[in-house]
């Protein structure tokens, strides 16, 4: 990738960044607003190391976890597993395909979702099928959504 | 032997993975921090890049409520007929206001008021910020209520915020008896399939004893001093389950509506050790929950 490309992503990260917790935490919309940050965690994943990008997905993180304290640990765990698989995913999948980035943040953010239940505990999950399965292919088609429209808009995914 | 480039590819990709190895035990270990140290990364994060996103919600909150009051007051002087074409949600919160402040008057200076913040994040949907904390006189385990009845509990507290739980998390648990004291148990909270159909239940109250439909269920003042005896729970809806022919249990329908709760009080440690009398009016004497249906 170019790096008028990488500045554009990066400046995305940022915005989404931003824009998640403005949604989540500023104005309080809660679950209706889209998991922006682990959209923003696996578009960097894409950009950087195994490292970094796990680095990153520790301090989104525990920014998450600084709000959910009955649980503390568990956004952490799954976003620095996040975006160690998503940086991963350079080695194995090469080019930015349309397809790809959408099976991509779909399955980015089920794993996200799979993961944050179970390092949730046992006390505070709720059932595995409807929170995994369902709530979870839910938002991972939710964010996979938002995704191409950032895509799109930041000139991603054009590649085949 | 390798190209040169490719061996320092190598290199670099090994460097990644035991760097991204490092990383992940440091996120598994922030898992099994001690909760003193969890409790200071949060409050260090929520002070520094969190803080802008918390002052707007808080700035919101207050212009929402100042809003609200100076829609109120221009109503009053407009005429009356502008007063009974107010916007329903504004005399709901006028009404709860005007509710807290009876509450606080009659149960004295130990109940602090504050505006309830929802963190709206994954896993902290149970959870709850106040924009009062140690230096109002909020400890651990304060009870948090409005005037229907009983919200939730402090978990944690800073100096000028605090983060409570309400009792849709699955950790909550209360003391109660009966507001004529004819019966007691433990009301936990049972989750649902979906978070909205989380429910109260009344457990352990004796086989023996006969509890009437729509009786009201109150703290019972057991919990070793963190909840004082009287504050309303729920009212008794059905039969729930039998324990062989020794216990019952019972579903209650919630006094309050976590979610509808925006303004409450919180007890701080100077509060007395019954609180049946500040409910009596507000409480006792209601049918139904805040905020319409109970969650079934």
């Amino acid at each position: 990738m170019s790096a008028p490309a990488k500045v554009r992503v990066w400046g995305w990260v940022a915005i989404l960044f931003f824009l998640h917790f403005l949604l989540h935490v500023g104005l309080s919309y809660g679950r209706p607003a889209p998991d922006l940050l682990t959209l923003g965690l696996l578009l960097a994943a894409r950009e950087i190391g195994a490292g970094r990008a796990s680095a990153l997905g520790l301090f989104f993180g525990l920014l998450e976890d600084a709000l959910s304290v009955l649980a503390f640990g568990a956004n952490s765990v799954a976003m620095t597993l996040v975006a160690v698989g998503g940086a991963t995913t350079r080695d194995l999948f090469v080019g930015d395909s349309r397809v790809f980035l959408i099976a991509y943040l779909f399955v980015g953010k089920w794993v996200r979702d799979l993961v944050h239940w179970i390092a949730v505990g046992e006390g505070l999950r709720q059932p595995f099928v409807e929170q995994v399965v369902v709530q979870g292919a839910l938002h991972g088609l939710y964010v996979a959504a938002i995704g191409i429209v950032i895509a799109g808009l930041a000139g991603l995914g054009g590649e085949s | 032997m390798a190209p040169l480039g490719s061996e320092s590819e190598a290199n670099g990709r090994h460097r990644n993975l035991i760097g991204a190895f490092v990383v992940l035990l440091l996120a598994l270990a922030s898992a099994h921090l001690p909760e003193a140290s969890q409790q200071r990364i949060s409050g260090v994060l929520q002070a520094s890049v969190l803080r802008p996103f918390i002052f707007t919600q808080e700035r919101l909150e207050e212009a929402s409520v100042g809003a609200a009051q100076a829609d109120s007051l221009m109503a009053i002087v407009d005429s009356l007929s502008a007063v009974l074409s107010t916007h329903s949600a504004l005399l709901n919160e006028n009404r709860t206001l005007r509710d807290l402040l009876a509450l606080a008057e009659r149960a004295g200076p130990g109940y602090v008021p504050a505006t309830v913040l929802r963190p709206g994040t994954s896993g902290s949907e149970s959870v709850f910020l106040v924009d009062i904390g140690e230096r109002d006189g909020v400890r651990q385990g304060s009870p948090v209520v409005n005037p229907r009845g009983l919200v939730g509990v402090i978990r944690e507290v800073r100096s000028r915020s605090a983060v409570g739980m309400d009792w849709t998390h699955p950790d909550f648990r209360v003391s109660a008896m009966l507001a004529d004291g004819s019966a007691y148990g433990l009301v936990e909270n049972r989750p649902g399939r979906f978070r909205e159909d989380d429910r109260l239940i009344l457990n352990g109250v004796a086989y023996n004893q006969e509890i009437e439909l729509g009786s009201m269920v109150v703290t019972s003042g057991f919990e070793g001093g963190v909840y004082p005896r009287g504050i309303p729970i729920g009212r008794i809806d059905e039969l729930r389950d039998e324990q062989g022919s020794w216990r019952r249990s019972y579903w209650l329908i919630p006094m309050v509506e976590p979610g509808a709760a925006t303004h409450v009080v919180v007890l701080t440690g100077r509060a007395g050790g019954d609180a049946l009398d500040a409910w009596a009016g507000d409480t006792i004497g209601a049918d139904t929950i805040e905020g319409g249906e109970p969650p079934r």
